[in-house]
């Protein structure tokens, strides 16, 4: 009876102390499979079978290879293959001066550009000493906060369509989102004149001011996305399908998750309450109050959970900071005119910033030449994938395309 | 059993609630639903002074910013047939939308408020070279309009860390 799985319930789950953390008791400490299993020592119970998803697969949200080793239908070895989508960010920002780079990190995590656009951009200025003036953090914020709603509306309507079509018939699910993620791409079309690769921020500010009447249109865009978020909850959170294709399936260990490095709402579905928008704040969330939905059962429909808990406090987010931002400048420096216009001094640094999937970070190091010696992108989704190995044995095929569309990995990001 | 067929019915109730809704797919090519802001980076062009002549000056700052390196600008110094004055002009400006990833750098640095990105797109073409944007075509872009906002200077205006507010941020 999956209605009667006792970690949805409203009650207090018993907690474990592992190193100064409290973690739910019931799903620390899991067995672990091994993932370098020798496929040979393996004695099938039923037909043996190597099968290959993807990398052309719809299910695969990208170009991931995932090579199941089946016993008649549940998988005792997965391995993921991952690389198809490489295209040297990292190099080309090596050969690229702080200005050129930004449109770079755009195409890694393509469904939240910002973040990663942010994440490079807190690296420069964080080398460079530069503070963005208030008005620029504030609006990097919205921005952060509108692209976390986008982005998780992507992964909702593609879990959905993962699930197949028991939710309102087809990829109804998947349109609906679609719809309303387009609502947010015409706010920042709007804003940077992009729907996707937005180039809308540069070192010590912003690139684009708002146009005139963008707040309230902001605002009525929000009241539409919560209105909406309410009929998909309706359709998905009680229903009798989605519930049992979710509930118990892809158990992630909280200890697991911490030791691969697994950040966002994979973590804390799993009971870590980690955010680094409260912990560690940066741009203008320190002036907000964010709340961080946390989740103990840490299986498929935790992580569901998770993530519209946090849709709706990104609408919260937005409502809150779009009423009041403070009025100035948008850039601390001024506006480049040539392509060496920032200054690198010698130094290395480390800015990480919460992405809608995780800790993204960059690490930066620079020699005082106009270019930096090396750069380093920490993706949240090649942390996401490593976790395939373990949450994927045990499980049927179709439960292991609702386990990789849980965790939500971009594989763009993943491979750079 | 029977949960799930009411569930699955009730999610059908929303199913049938989004029939009712107004649509927002664009029947393209017959219509349009809406247009794109002003501020939206499509193609490109190369506008005219005051005086009439292409007001680039051939300073290669955008050649130079460009991230994918797919601008090449020739200039030459000579006498404006206009206003009498020795100035530089270019003898050929190529920019290959192939590769650009419309990252609006080169409207950022321009000196002279020559390069501008436009809201409409380039009609398809049947082979690369469709793609590439000579000097001619880029002025011919610039007299068919559809200009973004975004100029060079607008853009510096918006983002002076000196500017009282409301100045320059308003398209
Ligand atoms: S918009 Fe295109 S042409 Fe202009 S700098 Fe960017 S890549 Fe180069
Ligand atoms: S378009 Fe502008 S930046 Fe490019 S060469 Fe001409 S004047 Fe210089």
């Amino acid at each position: 009876m999956v209605d009667a799985h006792p970690s949805h319930e409203p009650v207090a789950p018993a907690l474990v102390e592992v190193s100064g953390l409290s973690l739910p008791a019931a799903i620390t400490h899991l067995p672990r499979p091994d993932p370098y299993l020798n496929v040979e020592d393996y004695e099938p119970e039923a037909d043996a079978m190597a099968l290959n998803m993807g990398p052309q697969h719809p299910s695969t949200h990208g170009v991931l290879r995932l090579k199941l080793f089946l016993d008649g239908e549940i998988c005792f070895k997965a391995v993921p293959y991952v690389g198809y989508l490489h295209r040297g960010v990292e190099k080309l920002l090596e050969n690229r001066t702080a200005i050129q780079s930004v449109p770079y990190v755009d195409k890694n995590d393509y469904v939240s550009p910002l973040t990663g656009e942010l994440a490079l951009v807190m690296a420069y200025e964080a080398l460079l000493d530069v503070e963005p003036p208030p008005r620029a953090q504030v609006l990097r914020t919205i921005l952060m906060e509108l692209q976390r709603i986008a982005s998780h509306h992507l992964w909702l309507g593609t879990f959905c369509l993962d699930m197949g079509g028991a939710l309102g018939g087809g990829s109804s699910v998947f349109l609906y989102n679609f719809r309303e993620r387009e609502l947010i791409l015409d706010l920042l079309e709007a804003l940077t004149g992009q729907r996707m690769h937005y180039n809308a921020l540069m070192v010590g500010g912003n690139r684009h001011d708002v146009p005139p009447g963008w707040e309230e249109k902001v605002l009525a865009t929000m009241d539409r996305v919560e209105d909406r978020l309410a009929e998909y909850e309706a359709m998905t959170v009680d229903n009798h399908i989605f519930r049992s294709r979710t509930v118990g399936v892809g158990v992630l260990d909280p200890l697991l998750a911490l030791e691969a490095g697994a950040g966002g709402a994979n973590l804390r579905a799993s009971g870590v309450d980690h955010d680094l928008r409260r912990d560690a704040p940066y741009a203008a969330y320190g002036q907000v109050d964010v709340r961080i939905p946390v989740e103990t059962a840490g299986d498929c429909y935790a992580r569901f959970l998770v993530r519209i808990a946090e849709m709706r406090e990104a609408i919260r987010i937005v409502r809150l900071l779009v009423s009041g931002i403070p009025e100035g400048p948008i850039g601390a420096l001024k506006p480049p005119r040539h392509v060496n216009a920032v200054k690198l001094p010698p130094g290395e640094v480390y800015v990480g910033i919460e992405s809608p999937r995780g800790e993204l970070g960059t690490y930066l190091i620079s020699d005082g030449s106009p270019i930096p010696v090396r750069v380093k992108i920490r993706p949240p989704s090649l942390h996401a994938v490593s976790l395939l190995p373990y949450l994927c044995v045990g499980a049927t095929v179709s439960d292991i395309v609702v386990i990789l569309g849980s965790l939500d990995p971009i594989l763009g990001e993943v491979d750079r | 059993m029977m949960r799930a067929w009411i569930d699955t019915l009730f999610a059908f109730s929303t199913t049938l609630r989004n029939v009712g809704r107004r649509r927002v797919t664009e029947p393209l090519p017959w219509k349009r639903l809406r247009a794109h802001p002003e501020r939206y980076r499509a193609g490109f062009a190369l506008t005219d002074d005051e005086h009439g002549e292409v007001a680039c000056i051939a300073c290669k700052a955008c050649e130079n910013v460009c991230p994918s390196g797919i601008i090449r600008v020739e200039g030459e110094r000579r006498e404006s047939p206009v206003t009498g004055k020795k100035r530089a002009y270019p003898v050929s400006f190529v920019l290959d939308m192939n590769a650009c990833i419309f990252c609006e750098l080169c409207v950022q640095v321009c000196p002279s408020d020559a390069i501008r990105m436009r809201t409409a797109w380039t009609i398809p073409g049947t082979s690369r070279e469709d793609q590439v944007l000579t000097l001619e075509r880029l002025r011919a872009n610039a007299r068919e309009g559809h200009l973004s906002w975004a100029t060079p200077g607008r853009l510096r205006a918006m983002q002076d860390p000196e500017r009282k507010n409301g100045e320059g941020g308003e398209p």
